[in-house]
């Protein structure tokens, strides 16, 4: 196993973000390499694979595709960079689940043998809020050559990033900052509403009450003079960008409330403009939100 | 009467991270905070618990059940006095109702997708336009062998 270097990472970019939000690895692509963040491609990731319906069905298939993943990224000896909090919630909570040597572990280690691949442990995924929050503010504010000033940001952290905090290791559970920290790191301001940390709603399966969930943290992230709102993972950026869509269809609310990846505000802060990042294709016009930020 | 099922608590709690289910001692901490609890008829992570519990949990694993209200975000698990996982228990069950043939069909719908074709999502030629016009490759290829396998 070739030994990594310090911030070179193999990149798993999951179903979404490749397949349905590329602006969003575009972004990626654009900006980690200004932080100094060096990511590989391989061959052979598929699914993380995703921690609601497939994890429901069976937590044993679950764990078997998620810990082939993690065998495929361990050849390649390097830790894997994700983008997204499904996709960091599967990969650590299966990494965990391999280290403690339960039935479903063997079971799941059984499956793989029939792939010939075995995961040792030896790797894990790295969530990029966590790497870049790890470097440090400072790290990511030297790369920005033009600072967001002006633009008020609200946060969402997403449950996946955070919860269970024993098991994610990102920050805390319920008063987390670190994104925040990395927010401000380009310049812009970030605005703290309440209900911060709750859900975004995506995976419930109540489809009203999902609409409601989000509009609802939308209605805060406005109360608290937002005039966008961030997350890192794509399932969250969907629930609030197409989501907008929706609640103002069924429940009659207009949020107006420009979505981002966080990489695609740190791309923005580091030059790169808004055709270059795939911004007309939101379904909420980001131009009001980018107007507020200072010449 | 409900049918009791004296060994169910038992099974649900041999399954990964389902916690110290026998624990619970129905406080509702995990109510407070439910977002599903909050905006769903009929959801409330404590009884939820309390009838796996008592084996009287069937109707948890029909069509049609509750437990897929939950948007599994976490704050029962680290709410929780007692080290009781209610999130990890809706798990179970909705593996016990997969089982049965009673999820969803979005449920089931989403892992045939990754059995099929490796990933929640199938290429399409509108997204190698919107690839291609971000300059960026072609999307990576699933190894759809190796999945199908593993999900079969």
């Amino acid at each position: 196993m070739a030994k990594a270097e310090a911030n070179e990472y193999t990149l798993f970019l999951g179903c979404m973000i490749p397949l349905r939000y590329p602006q969003i690895e575009a972004a990626a692509r654009k900006a980690l390499p200004r932080v100094g963040v060096k990511v590989f491609d391989i061959e052979g990731f598929s699914c993380c694979p995703e921690p609601w319906s497939v994890k429901g069905a069976s937590l044993s298939d679950w764990l078997a595709v998620a810990m082939r993943n993690l065998a495929v990224g361990e050849k390649a000896g390097r830790d894997m960079l994700v983008l997204c909090n499904g996709c960091y919630s599967t990969l650590t909570e299966a990494a965990h689940i391999a280290s403690d040597g339960s039935e479903a572990k063997e079971a799941a280690e059984k499956k793989l043998k029939s792939l010939k691949l075995s995961y040792a442990g030896k790797n894990k995924a790295r969530h990029v809020a966590g790497v870049l929050s790890d470097m440090g503010p400072d790290a990511v504010a030297s790369s920005v050559t033009r600072p967001l000033v002006g633009l008020k940001v609200a946060v969402h952290h997403g449950c996946h990033l955070l919860r269970p905090a024993a098991v994610m290791g990102f920050d805390d559970p319920f008063e987390p900052s670190k994104l925040e920290a990395l927010v401000e790191a380009l310049g812009a301001q970030v605005v703290r509403y309440d209900g911060y940390t709750d859900c975004c709603g995506k995976a419930t399966q109540d489809p009203e009450a999902s609409l409601t969930m989000a509009s609802d943290k939308m209605a805060a992230m406005r109360a608290a003079g937002a005039d966008c709102l961030l997350t890192v993972c794509p399932a969250c950026f969907e629930q609030f960008d197409l989501g907008q869509v929706e609640i103002k269809r069924k429940l009659g609310k207009d949020h107006k409330l420009a979505t981002f990846h966080y990489l695609q505000l740190l791309a923005l802060a580091q030059g790169f403009d808004a055709t270059e990042l795939g911004f007309k294709r939101h379904h909420v016009d980001v131009s009001g939100a980018l107007a507020k930020i200072k010449k | 009467m409900p049918k009791v099922s004296p060994g169910f608590a038992e099974s649900l709690s041999k399954v990964e991270g389902t916690g110290e289910l026998g624990y619970c001692y129905q406080c509702s901490a995990c109510v407070a905070e439910c977002p599903a609890a909050q905006h769903c008829e009929g959801f409330n992570p404590r009884e939820i618990v309390l009838a796996s519990i008592l084996g009287v949990a069937d109707h948890l694993t029909e069509a049609g059940s509750v437990i897929w209200q939950c948007t599994t975000c976490y704050k029962c698990y680290e709410r929780c006095p007692q080290g009781t996982h209610p999130i990890e228990v809706v798990t179970a069950l909705k593996n016990v109702a997969f089982e049965k043939g009673n999820a969803p069909e979005s449920v089931a719908a989403v892992r045939d997708t990754v059995k099929e074709a490796g990933f929640i999502i199938v290429a399409s030629d509108a997204l190698a336009r919107r690839r291609d016009e971000l300059g960026l490759e072609s999307a990576p290829a699933a190894p759809a062998g190796d999945i199908k396998k593993l999900l079969e």
